[in-house]
């Protein structure tokens, strides 16, 4: 339960990076989307069990900062974590660029799913494709960036509060 | 057979995780939300303090000669907007005389409530503005927000301390507005945002006699119908007018200012008859 807490504070940082970074995107009409970060992590760290409650958790606390029907992000999060650990043996965790692709598969996923779910509300969504083309390009070049950089944090704060990285199963 | 649940927990999880959020009530779903969202607004609020602090110690490294001549620039401002004020306080005793000899219901007046902006979210999705103000206050939920040269958006969420704002360029944002002009509402809804340029909206219900080019566009403003927004503020320009599909009506692109993705600084318009915290 400790790695689950201390997994849910390091999502809840990138959150708040994420934030900071559309904060200073917003001028030029960009935005980050890095939810591929927050499922994709945990089924290759935690036992289910924890790692579902905070990616859960980490996914409501996206869905109370967004414009998303509450409990969006939650499911979504839920869902991949699900599919990424009944899988986690057949895909290639165990080198940085592995879990990179992963992150970025993942990322894909979401932002097909939210677009898809918020489209119908645009005015005009014939013209909004070309904007939603450059979000997911930066989104996923920001992911390849960042993603290193995160999992090694994620290593070391699961390690700092000796909820070494598992391999175990359920 | 355990070895075949085992590998199906994870999806079993999953669907009992849904079912009981799809059976929990609005109420403790809304309950959820403010707490989460309560949760993460003090490291929000927290690196919006540190932004205005950077601010303050650029600002710092100004030199006395621009400090004299941005002073001198606000002086002469200060001075057009002193007159402004007196014209202004004419022409509202004339509306009030008016308003008293046709006996008509006056007008809603409203308290100016400025804030500073805590994180800007300007997605294709959505469009919103958290800002530094909240319940405490007195800011009411759907209150109009406003800035210099028009209208921003309207509050969508009131917290503890902090606000959302829904930006008119928010994807199903709708507002009765006028042409000016032209006497006859429209109805203007925002939510096309090209990346790299101004948010744009459309703009529906448009008289056939009207008539907007890029070169010479026609400034669109709010209608005052509706209850929510003043009559008379800026919404933007529209830039193209043509025909709807039925031939009833024209239907329309609206450029609005690209500062709005820049602001720092809004003022919520809090109803007069609003509680006072």
């Amino acid at each position: 339960m400790r790695g689950g807490l201390v997994f849910f504070l390091t999502l809840l940082l990138l959150q708040g990076l994420v934030a900071g970074a559309n904060h200073a995107l917003a001028p030029l009409q960009i935005c980050l989307f890095a939810g591929g970060l927050y499922a994709g992590t945990a089924a290759f760290l935690l036992p289910f069990g924890p790692g579902f409650a905070a990616v859960f958790a980490a996914g409501l606390a996206c869905d109370a900062n967004s414009g998303a029907p509450f409990g969006t992000h939650a499911l979504l999060f839920a869902s991949i974590h699900s599919v990424l650990f009944h899988y986690r043996d057949r895909l290639p965790n165990d080198e940085t660029a592995g879990r990179i692709l992963i992150g970025q598969a993942c990322n894909l996923a979401l932002f097909l799913v939210l677009t898809f779910q918020r489209i119908r509300v645009a005015p005009a969504p014939a013209m909004d494709w070309l904007r939603l083309a450059y979000d997911l390009a930066v989104s996923q070049v920001a992911v390849a960036l960042v993603g290193p950089w995160f999992f090694h944090l994620q290593r070391k704060a699961l390690a700092f509060v000796r909820a070494e990285p598992a391999r175990s199963l359920l | 057979m355990q070895k075949r649940f085992d590998q199906a927990r994870p999806f079993f999880t999953l669907g009992v995780v849904a079912a009981a959020w799809l059976a929990l009530p609005v109420v403790g779903k809304a309950f959820l939300r403010a707490s989460f969202f309560e949760f993460t607004a003090p490291a929000n609020v927290a690196v919006s303090y540190v932004r205005d602090l950077q601010e303050y110690w650029s600002l710092r490294l100004h030199s006395k000669p621009e400090l004299i001549e941005a002073g001198r620039d606000l002086a002469r401002v200060n001075a057009s907007y002193a007159l402004s004020i007196q014209q202004n306080a004419e022409l509202q005793s004339e509306a009030e005389r008016l308003e008293h000899m046709l006996r008509m219901p006056a007008q809603p007046g409203f308290r100016l409530e400025p804030a500073r902006i805590v994180q800007r979210d300007f997605s294709a999705w959505w469009q919103r503005l958290v800002i530094r103000k909240g319940r405490d206050a007195g800011i009411p939920l759907g209150a109009p927000v406003v800035w210099a040269e028009g209208v921003v958006g309207r509050v969508s969420e009131v917290h503890a301390y902090t606000c959302v704002v829904e930006l008119i360029s928010n994807p199903g944002v709708r507002l009765a507005a006028l042409i000016e002009g032209d006497s006859q509402p429209v109805s203007f809804q925002g939510g096309v945002n090209p990346a790299f340029g101004p948010a744009r909206g459309i703009v529906e219900f448009v008289p056939l006699e009207v008539f907007a080019y890029p070169v010479s566009p026609r400034r669109l403003v709010t209608s005052g119908l509706g209850g929510v927004f003043p009559a008379g503020l800026v919404i933007g320009k529209v830039v193209r007018v043509s025909p709807s599909a039925d031939g009833l009506f024209k239907t329309g692109e609206v450029e609005l200012d690209p500062r709005l993705s820049e602001l720092t600084e809004v003022s919520v318009l809090v109803p007069e008859n609003a509680a006072v915290p």
